[in-house]
């Protein structure tokens, strides 16, 4: 059981997972979820506010507001970014992440791109002290289970998409028009393309729902598969964006938590290279 | 047995058996809760909700709608209101899902004039909203024909005090 929940894992991979999410986060924020900000001028008559802000007693955004709240989330994305008080700003991003998003989310229109962000922003504190200089041999369980959540949460993106395919759309749903829709409301030249082709939008939609149900395959397979696998949901997402503009880049990001990200420090910043100490840290306290 | 150099920290331990019990507890409760979300759960449980984007079905010979919103302004034109963050502050999919609610009460468009006014306030004032959608008829999955429902319109009380 340890070994599948909280293998150990190179702390230097959640240090550079750290950097990717929070900075991310920041993009996410002003790029991508920013309907908060235009929130805070529409009148309070539209807020329908989800369960999440009802049981916090949040308010219903106003225009000072979302301003305050966006200089706590980007300061504490950026602090936490950098590995240094992965607790206190990884927290405080947390709170701030899930006041903005629930913001986001109480006009009427729920997305569910970010459902992998938001779990990897709340186990990211967990994982303890993480260097970018940390070396091979600097290992940590509570990294291991940090990346294994964000991992999870990827594969439940994907599954239950599945599965509320077919609670809503039933069986048939692959058989239906939902693609045909979804390029006719937010068209461009590519999908005029795509639905000259007789009998492509069909095969389209069983690939995408078969995928989705063979996603938790990702938690299992290693190595070459494990690639592929990436590989084709990653060609999936940015096939989504050429067509209908929509791109899932939230839960793209948590994708590279499968990713050995160790290895995109140059070994010149790693402590103790290039030549791998070959004494383990001691192992003493045990990690909360 | 010493620290080796340059090391500027250890790695944690092993986890302990309580520290990996929390841990593989929040793993299988955050699990439920999100195929809870999916199999019977609702939106207003976000994050807990159901991963239902694109998940209805769009049956072959049904119908695709697109609703968009159309104003006259104090300039005397007529422009569709652009239904974005970046435009009035409410997406089209967040008028649609509070649709029902508009075409009761077609005063809540009143609402979208005030956030116009508020967001961009160069523009010139809606003086009247028009709510629309435009309806694709299918015919084995293609498009063949499209016309203009007529869902609410309102005639804004005081454009020029807007605020």
């Amino acid at each position: 059981m340890r070994t599948w929940f909280a293998a150990a894992v190179p702390t230097r991979r959640i240090a550079v997972l750290r950097t990717v999410v929070y900075l991310f986060v920041i993009v996410d924020v002003l790029r991508i979820g920013n309907d908060p900000l235009a929130h805070g001028d529409v009148p309070a008559d539209l807020y329908r506010p989800i369960l999440l802000r009802s049981v916090l007693h949040l308010p219903a955004p106003t225009h000072g507001y979302v301003r305050v709240l966006l200089g706590v989330l980007v300061v504490s994305a950026l602090v936490a970014a950098t590995g240094r008080l992965p607790r206190l700003a990884g927290w405080v991003c947390l709170l701030a992440v899930l006041d903005w998003m629930s913001n986001n989310y109480s006009y009427s229109k729920i997305d569910h791109d970010q459902f992998a962000l938001v779990l990897a922003l709340a186990v990211l504190p967990t994982a303890g002290p993480a260097r970018w200089r940390d070396g091979d041999d600097v290992r940590s369980e509570a990294a291991g289970w940090a990346v294994r959540m964000v991992q999870v949460g990827v594969v439940c993106c994907y599954l239950l998409s599945a599965v509320s395919k077919m609670r809503f759309g039933g069986w048939g749903w692959a058989n239906g028009a939902i693609f045909t829709w979804a390029f006719t409301r937010r068209g461009t030249a590519l999908t005029d393309l795509l639905l000259s082709v007789p009998g492509l939008v069909h095969l389209m939609q069983w690939v995408v729902l078969v995928a989705e149900f063979c996603s938790p395959l990702l938690l299992a397979v290693r190595g070459r598969l494990l690639w592929a696998g990436l590989a084709f949901f990653a060609t999936f997402h940015l096939m989504t964006y050429l067509t209908i503009r929509i791109h899932f880049l939230p839960l793209v990001v948590c994708l590279t938590a499968f990713l050995p990200l160790e290895r995109l420090v140059p070994r010149r910043l790693i402590a103790g290279a290039p030549t791998a100490r070959r004494q383990a840290a001691p192992a003493q306290a045990a990690a909360s | 047995m010493s620290v080796p150099t340059g090391s500027t920290r250890t790695a944690s331990g092993p986890l302990s058996r309580a520290a990996l019990a929390w841990r593989v507890a929040v793993t299988l409760g955050v699990v439920g809760l999100a195929v809870n979300g999916s199999v019977r759960g609702n939106d207003v449980q976000w994050p807990f909700a159901p991963m239902s984007q694109f998940a209805f079905g769009v049956d072959l010979e049904g119908q695709i709608r697109s609703t968009y919103v159309e104003a006259d302004t104090t300039a005397g034109t007529t422009v569709r209101v652009p239904l974005t963050a970046g435009g009035v502050g409410l997406g089209r999919a967040e008028v649609e899902g509070q649709l029902p609610r508009f075409v009761a009460d077609p005063a809540l468009l009143e609402s979208i004039a005030v956030a116009a006014a508020r967001r961009h306030p160069e523009w010139p004032r809606y003086t009247r909203l028009r709510l629309r959608q435009e309806v694709s008829d299918l015919r084995g999955g293609e498009v063949v024909s499209t016309h203009t429902e007529r869902l609410a319109d309102w005639t804004v009380l005081d454009p020029a005090g807007l605020r």
